[in-house]
């Protein structure tokens, strides 16, 4: 029961009096420029430290910590596997016949290059939570599904990465590569970990590296024993300038980004107390477009925020203990323009209801426009030192 | 958003600790990331006796020892380093020069590098091998040192270096660190030495270069070969592949199509469309090859060069079946080697090619062969090699074709290339490049092959040793031990060790109280008696019978105690598991124990008391056991007999005394059984044996020493005795170690193996031959009889044994219960008790039983010696079988030899003028061809390829030296039968005087010795056969 309420939620809901939540609600809300409990600006993130190829057991890993202590560790790890051959591949002997007489299909066929999205597993592990909770079922479920269906048109560049991650994956036509992504949380969640999961995933994911193939065509895969000559999951560009300067050209795996939005008022990156009040939590999820320089947006969803699970506060007009005094007077009720809900100020009101569309739309632009949030969040995570 | 990069520097046991990382695939197919953390110290001892430091810290084993120092104080000088050297070499060096590391007269003191073994190891494990033998030999002084482990030789691989260069900044990083640790420890120790230099050996340019820059002292394997004494012949042992492949460059032509990569020829094998067996090449034509695989019944034909792709035989291949309107039918030409290439240049010329045109002439007879024919030429599946997994090149003795020297053999040292003709005749001629190629004419030497690449016709190799001159018994000898891979040099002194202190001084103890007689019964007043061939001083059996006083008998069947002496895992029992087997050669017989045991204290010698193990059975009259007994004991054997004295007495009337009795009741009993046996359908076969009597003096004709092996009653009484003996032995070691037991077991043949001979006895003699079991085949065989033949049925019986699967020994867990039965003994179970001394199955055997019977032995260990994993057994009898079937070849090839030497002493003494004519004798043939018959001559038991210019017609019967008959061969055309086997020869265009032979037929032959004089393969000898005629 507690742990579906929590896992609904955002976060554990703070104890925090009504009165705190209402004080917290009113200055975030401010108009124009919201004062945040810890002094941040709307669009500032928590100073982090990041560091990757931490595991050396593991295929790619790397830890970011937040200041306030959140430390989340990722390793990768990939499997070899045969792909079950459905239906309509069963003329597969014959065809890998085919190309031992020395006619290398290669990537003629698209189809076979697809891949499938169960091919990425990713398990979240957060202390005090059983891993089959809601939680992080369905915190790994969110990153995942970027992860798998984030496809890149296909440059000449990166031709390796057609298909997205999900191609990348495909040896050939009867064997491929299974990623395991473990996520551990070192610390009691202090927020809603999503964005510390998501940039620590993204981090690993970037430093993994593949066992080079040296098989080719249809033949059973069989590899370079060399590490060193391990090919990285998300290819890189072959010459280091290159990267500094056109650092775009690269596939990147997606990025979740959480937002919020008190009142009028969009705020990026919020700890536990700002979500407690918040109207709307959406994680989004962006990647680099590896056509053109701008961002992609791979998928909005809204979690419930937990607000709507505080105790209301009572307006001194229906307390008993007040009933009747002249402070009850001065209580006018105004209407809130993000909720459209009549309210009294000072008096917490758990939200109800949805968000305005032109709300959400300005998150959106926000993460996405040139020079917003969103590229300041891959081009910080581009300055990690990777591999 | 801040980058962490954690800084290790500050740490100061970051220098302790690194780490290897690499790839790992697994056979399930997984693929896994492996790191390995490696922790680095500083006690590893250099081993050099001139450092006064690495004493004081090297690590010191239990006992407070530390290992012994190797290198040596005062290592060889040359002129180039006169302060002496240590040898540091890279991989390569050792990979294309093993064979100078492991030569007497020069590279002592070397430092091998754990990179290098490592990489060694990857690279070639026969080579591996050699260099751990070299290792452990203290007279090298060959040194192993951990430099991975030794933090001042550690090298960490740098971004973007390659392995290889990282192992070769190793191997110089190491000499560096010898060079100033010699010089720091020398110093210390205040001794005023001249300090050896390190000379590292590479070929890799680059790293001499790099060395050049370092200041490390670096030389190539040629180069510093070059300054050594005697180094033409130091030069040859270089592994020629890699220059070759140098100043050949990129020259164009690749005469084979390319190997298929490896994971190409995995994921062929796992769906089945490759397949892979070992290559076996046709003893009667070299171009013919079959393959055996498990997914078809018959061996699958290669045929040609092409097919054969490189592959020799012996190599395990990969290979792809061919489509389907290239199947063809086996040869039935006879095609050799030395005849078909006989103008090859070894100079790798420009009009060489893979198939040369007389080969494809051969090839295309057989194509019209295959299609022109029904039933009996029905086409075959042939198939291709498209890759090989496993090499088993190994050192082949053969001699320098004297025609490929070419006129320069005269110009001495210049190297040039030579043909070297293995003895075997289905290894191809080896290309080998030597200075000394005048000296090495009419040696018997000892080659090896390196490579064989893409773009020559024959495989390069290079020469390790010579033998001796050709035909000298010496040279011979050794060159059928290294053929047969027969371990033949002395027991080393950790064997001896092993042997009773009192050496032949050694007596059973005289007090029954002593710990000797613990669990042993004493026997000692049995008449027991050994029969044996003439001579024969290693006795492992001795026989006895006596009546009871219930009227039954109690016959007793008693075996050398050799597991008495031999104590398990101890040096002399590893060396005989290694050996497995005696030898026996004509004139030598290389011993599996040392001597002492075999001729003496195992040896149930007459007259003297001596350790056995007895089984004791009690029969009644009609020879039905009531009852066994086995028992560890003690006998005094009364007579040792020959099997000719055994029989003579057993046949002299007037011998009435209890030991010749005893001997007849043997006799009538071995009867009984052996009628059993047969009963039970057990097969009479035959192997075509002689045997060689030495002992004869220079006088009289040398031919008299070839016999016919007699068969004797008393060799049957033996025989049968034995056979019960090893049957009620199985059964018992079986009924307790129900998955270790030692056994020995022979296939139940397949059917389709005697398809062939099945059809030839319908075809030329009406005769039928039933396979469905031993029993039919048994009495079918006894039909096979023809009147005026009467080695027709030998005959049959040699062609229906090679028919047959061989015998094996093997582990009682390996197979179900109802695969153990022996086929050509018709007994369910079988193994070897009854010959401790000279095979290694026996011996195991004993230890099983002893321990099946709760024999404890002297030590109360005897119960535990028995027992065995199934998996060290299972090597074992890997090895066993091995080398039982190298020994039984190396006999035979014996044999062979001595036969040819024997008609060559006879030759030159019967001939003054040098022409051998040679001694007619009866033969039979055996195979019909399309150009030849290979007959089979029983008195001499030698089979003999005849091609159709010794085939001695009407006219040119005077005729008789080699040169003159091969004259013939333009005049002679053939007609071939396949399906009646006939073969018709004649001189063209007279074809009514011709000769007509078919197969099992007698024909009257002319056997001699003969040396081939010119042209290929000249200075060869062999036995050459002449048919003069024909009977009936």
């Amino acid at each position: 029961m507690t742990a579906q309420r929590q896992a609904s939620s955002a976060s554990q809901t703070p104890h925090i009096s009504p009165a705190e939540l209402s004080y917290l609600y009113t200055s975030l809300a401010l108009q124009g420029s919201p004062i945040r409990p810890d002094g941040r600006s709307a669009t500032q993130f928590r100073p982090l430290t990041a560091e990757t190829d931490i595991l050396p057991g593991t295929n790619g890993s790397a830890r970011v910590g937040f200041a306030d202590g959140t430390q989340a560790i990722v390793g990768v790890k990939a499997e070899v596997e045969k792909t079950v051959v459905s239906a309509d591949a069963l003329k597969l002997p014959q065809q890998a016949q085919d190309s031992y007489a020395g006619n290398e299909d290669g990537d003629g066929n698209q189809g076979s290059r697809a891949g499938h999205g169960s091919w990425v597993q990713m398990s979240i592990e957060i202390p005090g939570f059983r891993d089959d909770d809601a939680l992080p079922v369905f915190l790994s479920e969110m990153m995942r599904e970027p992860l798998v269906e984030s496809v890149s048109n296909g440059r000449a560049g990166n031709g390796e990465m057609t298909g997205g991650l999900k191609g990348r994956l495909v040896i050939n036509r009867r064997w491929h590569w299974r990623l395991y992504i473990d996520v551990l949380l070192l610390s009691q969640p202090q927020s809603y970990p999503l964005p510390l999961l998501s940039l620590t995933t993204h981090l690993a994911l970037l430093s993994t590296k593949l066992p080079k193939l040296k098989s080719q065509g249809e033949e059973d895969p069989f590899f370079d024993d060399d590490w060193n000559s391990a090919e990285y999951l998300y290819p890189r560009s072959t010459s280091k300038a290159q990267v500094s300067l056109f650092s775009s050209q690269q596939v990147r795996p997606p990025v979740t980004l959480l937002v919020i939005s008190v009142g009028e008022n969009v705020i990026f990156d919020p700890n536990r107390e700002e979500i407690a009040v918040a109207d709307t939590v959406l994680a989004i999820s962006i990647t680099r477009d590896s056509d053109s320089d701008s961002l992609k947006l791979l998928s909005i969803r809204t979690i419930d925020p937990p607000s709507r699970l505080t105790q209301p506060g009572v307006p001194n007009s229906e307390n008993v203990t007040t009933l009747g005094s002249t402070a009850t007077a001065e209580e006018a009720v105004i209407l809130n323009t993000s909720t459209g809900e009549e309210e009294v100020p000072g008096v917490w009101r758990p939200r109800r209801g949805g968000v305005k569309r032109s709300i959400v739309a300005r998150m959106i632009k926000l993460v996405l426009e040139k020079g917003g949030v969103g590229e300041e969040v891959l081009e910080g995570l581009e300055g990690v030192q990777v591999g | 958003m801040k980058s962490l990069r954690r800084d290790f520097s500050s740490d100061p046991q970051t220098a302790n600790v690194t780490s290897k990382v690499f790839v790992r695939s697994t056979k399930s197919g997984k693929v896994q990331k492996i790191v390995r953390e490696l922790y680095l110290r500083q006690d590893i001892p250099c081993s050099s006796k001139l450092c006064s430091t690495c004493p004081s810290v090297a690590p010191a084993d239990a006992n407070g020892n530390i290992a012994p120092f190797v290198l040596s104080e005062h290592p060889a000088g040359t002129t180039a380093f006169p302060r002496g050297h240590y040898l540091v070499p890279d991989t390569n060096a050792l990979l294309n020069g093993m064979d100078l590391f492991e030569h007497t007269g020069a590279f002592y003191d070397v430092i091998i590098l754990q990179t290098v073994l490592e990489e060694l190891k990857n690279q070639s494990l026969p080579l591996y091998n050699r260099l751990l033998a070299l290792i452990k030999t203290d007279e090298k002084r060959f040194y192993l040192f951990f430099n991975e482990f030794r933090m001042e030789t550690h090298v960490r691989r740098g971004p973007n270096e390659s392995i290889n260069d990282r192992n070769d900044r190793t191997v110089r990083a190491v000499a560096k660190w010898y060079t100033e640790h010699l010089r720091a420890a020398a110093k210390k120790g205040k001794k005023d030495k001249a300090l050896p230099t390190i000379v590292v050996i590479t070929d890799d340019k680059d790293s001499l270069r790099k060395a050049k820059e370092e200041n490390v002292t670096a030389l190539s394997l040629s180069d510093y070969v070059s300054g050594l004494e005697d180094s033409d012949r130091l030069l040859d042992m270089i592994n020629e592949s890699k220059e070759q492949r140098e100043t050949k460059g990129a020259r164009g032509e690749l005469f084979y199509s390319e190997y298929y990569t490896m994971s190409k020829i995995m994921t062929g094998l796992r769906a089945g469309t490759l397949h892979q067996g070992v290559f076996n090449v046709s003893p009667y034509n070299y171009l013919e090859g079959s393959v055996n695989v498990a997914a078809f019944d018959k061996p699958l034909l290669i045929l040609g060069r092409d097919n054969s792709n490189r592959a020799i035989s012996g190599d395990v291949v990969v290979i792809e079946v061919l489509p389907k309107d290239q199947w063809k039918s086996p040869s039935t030409k006879i095609v050799d080697e030395e005849a078909v290439t006989k103008n090859d240049n070894p100079d790798a010329g420009d009009n060489e090619a893979v198939v040369t045109e007389r080969e494809r002439k051969a090839l295309q007879e057989e194509v019209r062969q295959a299609h022109g024919k029904t039933t009996e030429g029905r086409p075959q599946p042939t198939a291709k090699v498209v890759g090989v997994t496993k090499r088993n090149w190994r050192q082949y003795v053969g001699h320098v074709d004297s025609g490929s020297t070419g006129s320069q053999a005269s110009s001495g040292r210049r190297q040039q290339n030579v043909f070297v003709l293995p003895m075997d005749k289905r290894v191809p001629k080896i290309r080998v490049r030597t200075r000394q190629a005048s000296e090495l004419l009419g040696q018997r030497i000892l080659v090896t092959i390196d490579a064989w690449d893409r773009d020559s016709r024959y495989p390069t190799g290079h020469f390790i040793r010579s033998l001796g001159e050709l035909e000298t018994k010496g040279a011979e000898t050794e060159a059928l031990l290294l053929e047969y891979d027969v371990q033949y040099k002395p027991f080393p002194k950790v064997v001896l060790d092993c042997l009773p202190a009192e050496g032949h001084d050694w007596r059973v103890p005289a007090s029954k109280e002593d710990i000797g007689w613990k669990g042993r019964r004493d026997l000692r007043d049995l008449l027991i008696c050994s029969i044996d061939p003439p001579g024969c001083q290693d006795i492992d059996d001795a026989l006895h019978a006596r009546p009871l006083p219930n009227g039954n008998f109690e016959v007793g069947v008693h075996i050398a105690d050799v597991s008495h002496f031999v104590k398990p895992n101890n040096a002399m029992d590893l060396e005989a598991s290694i050996r497995g087997t005696t030898v026996y050669l004509v004139d030598k017989r290389i011993d599996m124990l040392p001597h002492l045991l075999g001729t003496d204290l195992c040896s149930l010698k007459p007259y003297v008391e001596r350790y056995a193990f007895s089984v004791l059975w009690e029969m009644t009259p009609n020879a039905e056991v009531v009852s066994t007994d086995f028992t560890k004991s003690v006998i005094r054997s009364r007579e040792a007999f020959s099997y000719e004295q055994a029989q003579m007495r057993i046949d002299d009337p007037s011998k009435k005394d209890e030991l010749t009795e005893s001997m007849r009741t043997l006799l009538r009993f071995s009867k009984i059984l052996r009628q059993k046996r047969m009963d039970a359908g057990a097969l009479n076969l035959a192997s075509p044996e002689v045997r060689i009597e030495t002992d004869n003096d220079e006088v009289g004709d040398p031919l008299t020493d070839v016999k016919t092996k007699a068969m004797l009653a008393t060799n049957s009484l033996v025989e049968e005795f034995m056979l019960h003996a090893n049957i009620t032995v199985a059964a018992k070691i079986y009924s307790t170690f129900s998955q270790t037991a030692m056994l020995r077991r022979h296939a139940t043949p397949p059917p389709q193996n005697f398809e062939e001979l099945i059809n030839q006895l319908s075809k030329k003699r009406d005769m039928r031959l039933d396979v469905s079991s031993s029993r039919a085949l048994a009495d079918s065989l006894d039909r096979c009889v023809d009147s005026q033949n009467p080695f027709f049925n030998t005959l049959v019986r040699i062609l229906a044994t090679r028919c047959m699967t061989s015998a094996e020994y093997f582990c009682a867990g390996a197979h179900a219960e109802s695969e153990f039965r022996h086929y050509g003994l018709a007994s369910p179970i079988y193994t070897h008790f009854t010959s401790p001394i000279r095979r290694y199955a026996d011996l195991l055997v004993h230890r099983q039983l002893a321990s099946a019977i709760g024999y404890e032995g002297e030590d109360g260990r005897a119960v535990v010696e028995g027992v065995m994993t199934r998996n060290r057994l299972e090597d074992i009898c890997r090895n066993i079988n091995h080398r039982h079937r190298n020994a039984q070849h190396a006999g035979r090839a014996s044999i062979e030899y001595y036969v040819g030497q024997a008609l060559k002493a006879r030759g030159e003494k019967l001939s003054g003028d040098g022409v051998d004519g040679g001694i007619e004798e009866d033969g039979y043939v055996m195979r019909v061809f399309e150009n030849g018959v290979v007959v089979f001559v029983p008195r001499f038991g030698i089979e003999g390829v005849v091609r159709l210019e010794d085939f001695v017609l009407k006219n040119d019967s005077s005729l008789r030296s080699v040169e003159e008959r091969r004259e013939l061969v333009v005049r002679r055309e053939s007609e071939f039968d396949n399906e009646e086997y006939t073969l018709q020869v004649s001189n063209k265009g007279h074809s009514d005087q011709g000769m007509s032979v078919e197969l099992f037929q007698r024909v009257k032959v002319n056997v001699s010795s003969v040396k081939e004089e010119s042209g290929r393969g000249a200075g060869k000898r062999r036995v050459r056969v002449l048919i003069l005629g024909t009977e009936n």
